[in-house]
Order: structure tokens, then C-alpha cells, then sequence
């Protein structure tokens, strides 16, 4: 379904949307950040790249299994804590942001089902809202088979035309948050749809950073295990993980028990966000861990983005976002990491 | 399985028996247990079972009992971590929660008609033990059956006397590392007990579980012998933690130990990165 909505008429329809619960991005000092809003004038879609992705309201950082409880003659008790039935529209979503949820998707589904992950995603709208100016000077979208108004993942993707957006809806979800307020959507005319199409060339043109011929890379790591590469690569890694923490596809966790010191035997199961960026994340407990070194989990990260998951799931498990150049401290840049990976040795 | 629900839920199961098979500081201990509520928990030898002891965590145990043993399920689990040391200090009667099974399983229905060699080092007769007495209560389906198994010390030895109770039942060799003054058998590291004692590769399938170093000198000794890759079994052991393929830490190249593996034959595994 394809609607013109005047910039003008844009809180009339946010109105309409806080029916659920509404997360877009708002700006904090001198970051933007996805969180609830009360009021149109909270969402600010001017805003650069986000400091993390939407990922973190389908798979937050922090989530609860169960709570455990155990007397001292009884059975233990075990709780499950589903997440709460909360309708959530993510409004502003980039498509980078909106397509790496596809891929947590293909992780969290499959052949055991994540019932906290599917809980949160089956009441969650993306609305997205298209490029057209790179939101990151390290956007690299088209390299990874994305654009900046790639569609994937989204319910509804808005494009700024100046005074309106060009609203596009892509589901039924999409259908019924236009519906909410069908009066304030009009037909796109011809002229509407041939300056969609002029933003969205331009808007891909102004993406600078590229890897050509990326699809030289997954079949380059074959032969890469034992490459010096690895380590010349990793060498300035501070093992801080930011690369992974603030990557919208990254989604390796940890579960640990909660328990308070004076209440050994009332607490919590936790699911919280880990890294192979962190020397313990693979370290048995007799001490032997088979990713010893910066090397090793530097190799983990770009081979299980660019060639284990593209085996099992058929994408690369990154969509281009660039927060991991923007944020890395000691500036390895996975652009000029895949690029080298592309010209080893020839 | 039901894959729709809560895989993460563990269900609570009570200690019903726990004998000290070694003290000291590798100590290990052989737990029995029973689930308090039937959920329909089937295992396949080799699957592993995410074990909780509430406030402490989990840890991947693989099961040492037979499927055919419908009664309990057994674990037998070196002290090491924060987690099995817990499971250490429990008395029976204690409730533990239990979740799976994981993992894939010893392809015995391939097995059929062949004679099987078990090799294992230590602990890791545990794992072995669910596929041995699987094909000891199917005798009938295998040709002869025989174990090699070693030991650091006499007293590392686990299962002994379930070791003299099935001296009866198959070939059994066993060895430790350094001699000591009472033992009659054979003295040496196991892949050298299996140079030692050269057993033929005709219709065999041989299967080893023990630290990673045995493991690799077993596999050289066998490929000596002139076994072929596709005869040697064995199992890999990773950190996990969520046991179902997506926490992202037990993968070795694209395969997820705690789902794809733990069975491995060489012919499999020798492809594999060795990241383990």
C-alpha cells in the first residue's frame, strides 16, 4: 500500500499510534536512542545512527527465564517470566536495523523456537524510515545486499520528500497502523512516486564506503584458518567486545543465576548479552579454551559473519550499519578487514 | 520434543542415589536420578543434559545410563566448576532441575552386526557407558564387544566395580598411567594399551571418549592399526550454555557442538577447524 502523509498531519498520526506502546528515536546529549515517547515532539527523525539498534526491544539485554524459589523442606519452585503481552510499534527504524532483525529471526527460530525472543517479536511493528543521507559516514548497506531503502523486516518504511513522507506498507501489520488514521493518508501521485524514485537513487549514491566483490570473501575464509592475517589483524583488539555489544545481528548470550547473598536459594535465571570478543566466553572450566587469544576470537567474528552463517542461513550476518567501525576504540574496521580478507594472497 | 515450549525451563528431579566413584581432588561422583513429574524425557546414547542446581547455574553432563534403563537417569561428573562442585556437595534426596536431551547420538543402527571397541580415559567413561550398556542389553544386534579403559592412578579408576561385573560379559583391558605396586594389568597411557594389546580393524567400530590428548594419540595408534576414519567414533566437549545452538559459544566452524555434535567420527571431525 503506498500513501502520502504531510509532515504537518504527522502527529495526528503518531496519536493515533500510542495506542501501543511507542519506541522511536530520541535524542540524549549528543547520542540518539530507541525508547518510549509520550508525546510527536519527543521523536526526533532527523537523528543520526543510533547508539544501539532496535535489537535491544526484541532481545534485551537483560531478560529473566524464571524465578526460583526453594524452602528449606520443600520442592524448589520454578516460575516462568514470559515477557508481558505489550504491543509495541518501533517507529524510525533504519533498514540496516530493520533487516538484522530477519536475521535474529533465523537464530532464534528454527528448530528450537526461543519463546522469549518470539514473544516480544510477534507483538513488535518496525516502521522504518529510509536513508537519504547516510545516517553514519561508515554506512556500507549496499555492500551486504542492502540499500538504504531496503524494505526487509519492516511493516511500513516513511521517506522524506521535504514537506511529506511517501509511506510504503509492506504487511497487514503495516495496513492496520495506516488504518488507524486512514483520513490523514492520500494517494501518491505520479509526481510523489518519480521523486521517491529520484531520493532513493540519489540516497544510494551518497553511501562512500564500499567493499567491492564482497562475495569473494566467504570462499577466501576456506583457507584462512591458519593465516598470520588473524593475528596481525587483531593485534591492537582491547577485547573490550563494543563491536558485538553494539552490532544489531550479533546475538550471543550468557545465563547465570541471580541470587542475593542473604537469600541463597530465591532468585533469578538471567539471559544477558555476551561476546566472543571476551577471553572467558569460550573457556572450559578445567582452564583449556580453544579460543586463547585476540587472534582466534577476531577469526571467530568475521568468519562466523561472513562465511558460517552465510552456509546456514544463506546472508551475510551483517547489514552494514557501521557501528562497530564507528565505536571500535583502537579502530579495526571491518570494511578494511574484509577487504584485506578479499586480496589475501593474490 | 515439544519445540514450542520454554526450552530454557528446566524440570526438577530428585537425587535418588550418589556414589563417590574417586575422592580427592579430581573427585568424581555418580549421580541417580528421577524426574519428580513424567515429562517423556527419551535420551539416545551420547545426548548430553543440561543440569541446574538452582543459585549456582548449569553445566552440559553428558548421560551415562542406557535408554533401557527406564528407572533413573545417571550422570557421573568430575568436580571441576562452580556448577559440578555444587552438584558435589548435594545429598540425596536433593532436587536438581534437568533439561534436554541435547545433541545428536552414537549412530548404533548403523552398527548392526559389527564388533564394537570402546576406548576411554578417565571421566570420560561416563559418556561411553551409556552407548556400552545399550549394546550389552542388545548384545544379540553387535558382534564382540570389548573395552579398553585407563586411568591416571588405581584410584582415579571410575565404575570399578561395574568394571569387575562386566570383565564377564566382554573383553575388558584395562591400564594405568605409572605402575603402582598392586596392579596386575597393563601399565601406560590407553592408546598404547591399544598398540599393546592390536586389536583387528576388520568389521569394527571403535569408540573413544577421554581428554582431548588421549584422544589424538588413541586416533593415531587406531590409524596405525589400520583402521579407516569412517570406524572411529568419538565426542567433542565445548562450553555452553544454552545447549540449543544459538548462545553462540560451543561452535567449532559452523557446527554447533551442543546440537550437531557431540558424535563425531574422525571422518567427520578431521574436516572441522580444531577448535575445541
Amino acid at each position: 500500500m503506498d500513501k502520502i502523509l504531510l509532515k504537518k498531519a504527522f502527529p495526528q498520526w503518531v496519536k493515533k499510534l500510542q495506542a501501543y506502546r511507542l519506541i522511536a528515536p530520541t535524542k540524549d546529549g549528543n547520542i540518539w536512542i530507541y525508547e518510549a515517547v509520550t508525546t510527536p515532539e519527543d521523536i526526533d527523525l532527523e537523528f543520526l545512527t543510533t547508539a544501539l539498534s532496535p535489537k535491544k526491544i526484541i532481545f534485551p539485554q537483560r531478560e529473566v527465564y524464571f524465578e526460583f524459589e526453594k524452602g528449606d523442606n520443600d520442592n524448589p519452585e520454578i516460575k516462568e517470566t514470559l515477557p508481558e503481552d505489550d504491543p509495541t510499534i518501533v517507529f524510525g527504524v533504519r533498514p540496516c536495523d530493520a533487516k538484522a532483525v530477519t536475521l535474529t529471526d533465523m537464530v532464534f527460530g528454527g528448530d528450537f523456537e526461543d519463546v522469549y525472543y518470539w514473544k516480544r517479536r510477534n507483538q513488535t511493528y518496525l516502521v522504518g524510515l529510509a536513508c537519504n543521507t547516510p545516517p553514519n559516514p561508515n554506512c556500507f548497506c549496499l555492500s551486504v545486499d542492502g540499500s538504504p531503502h531496503s524494505k526487509d523486516g519492516l511493516d511500513i518504511l516513511l521517506t522524506d520528500l521535504g514537506d511529506k513522507y511517501y509511506v510504503k506498507s509492506f504487511t497487514k501489520n503495516g495496513d492496520k497502523l495506516l488504518n488507524l488514521a486512514k483520513n490523514l493518508f492520500k494517494q501518491p501521485s505520479a509526481a510523489n512516486k518519480k521523486e521517491l524514485q529520484k531520493i532513493q537513487t540519489e540516497s544510494e549514491k551518497k553511501i562512500i564506503r564500499q567493499i567491492n566483490n564482497l562475495k569473494k570473501v566467504p570462499p577466501k575464509l576456506k583457507d584462512m584458518w591458519d593465516s598470520p592475517f588473524w593475528d596481525e589483524e587483531a593485534m591492537s583488539c582491547l577485547r573490550c567486545g563494543i563491536c558485538t555489544y553494539m552490532c544489531p545481528t550479533c546475538h550471543c548470550f550468557d545465563i547465570n543465576d541471580e541470587v542475593h547473598s542473604s537469600a541463597p536459594l530465591k532468585g533469578q535465571r538471567i539471559r544477558t548479552w555476551d561476546t566472543c570478543q571476551f577471553p572467558d566466553f569460550t573457556m572450559h572450566s578445567s582452564g583449556h579454551n580453544p579460543r586463547p587469544d585476540k587472534a582466534s576470537r577476531l577469526r571467530q567474528r568475521i568468519m562466523h559473519k561472513f562465511k558460517y552463517f552465510v552456509e546456514k542461513h544463506k546472508n551475510y550476518q551483517c547489514t552494514g550499519c557501521g557501528r562497530c567501525v564507528t565505536k571500535c576504540p583502537v579502530s579495526i574496521d571491518i570494511i578494511e578487514v574484509l577487504e584485506k580478507v578479499r586480496d589475501y594472497g593474490s | 520434543m515439544d519445540h514450542n515450549s520454554n526450552s530454557y525451563i528446566p524440570k526438577l528431579a530428585k537425587i535418588i542415589e550418589i556414589k563417590e566413584e574417586v575422592g580427592g581432588a579430581r573427585a568424581v561422583k555418580t549421580f541417580r536420578t528421577q524426574f519428580i513429574e513424567d515429562n517423556g524425557f527419551i535420551h539416545k546414547p551420547g545426548q548430553c543434559a543440561m543440569l541446574s542446581v538452582l543459585g549456582k547455574g548449569e553445566a552440559m553432563i553428558s548421560i551415562s545410563s542406557s535408554p533401557l534403563e527406564k528407572d533413573y537417569l545417571q550422570f557421573s561428573i568430575l568436580k571441576m566448576g562452580r556448577v559440578t562442585s555444587a552438584l558435589h556437595e548435594t545429598q540425596e534426596g536433593d532436587v536438581i532441575g534437568i533439561r534436554g536431551p541435547y545433541g545428536n547420538s552414537f549412530p548404533m543402527e548403523k552398527w548392526k552386526g559389527k564388533n564394537l571397541i570402546f576406548i576411554g580415559g578417565g571421566i570420560g567413561l561416563a559418556p561411553l557407558w551409556s552407548v556400552l550398556s545399550t549394546a550389552l542389553g542388545k548384545k544379540q544386534e553387535f558382534g564382540n564387544l570389548a573395552l579398553f579403559y585407563g586411568a591416571r592412578t588405581s584410584q582415579d579408576v571410575v565404575f570399578k566395580q561395574e568394571l569387575e561385573e562386566l570383565k564377564n560379559k566382554m573383553t575388558v583391558h584395562l591400564s594405568i598411567d605409572v605402575e603402582e605396586p598392586d596392579w596386575k594389568e597393563y601399565v601406560g597411557f590407553v592408546p598404547l594399551n591399544i598398540l599393546d594389546k592390536k586389536p583387528s580393524p576388520k568389521n569394527v567400530i571403535t569408540i573413544t571418549c577421554g581428554p582431548p590428548i588421549m584422544i589424538k594419540f588413541v586416533i593415531q595408534n587406531l590409524q596405525a592399526l589400520g583402521f579407516k576414519d569412517e570406524q572411529i567414533y568419538t565426542t567433542v566437549e565445548n562450553k555452553m550454555k544454552c545447549g540449543i545452538g544459538k548462545c553462540g559459544r560451543c561452535n567449532i566452524g559452523l557446527h554447533y557442538v551442543c546440537k550437531d555434535g557431540p558424535v563425531y567420527s574422525w571422518a567427520e571431525l578431521k574436516n572441522l577447524p580444531q577448535e575445541y
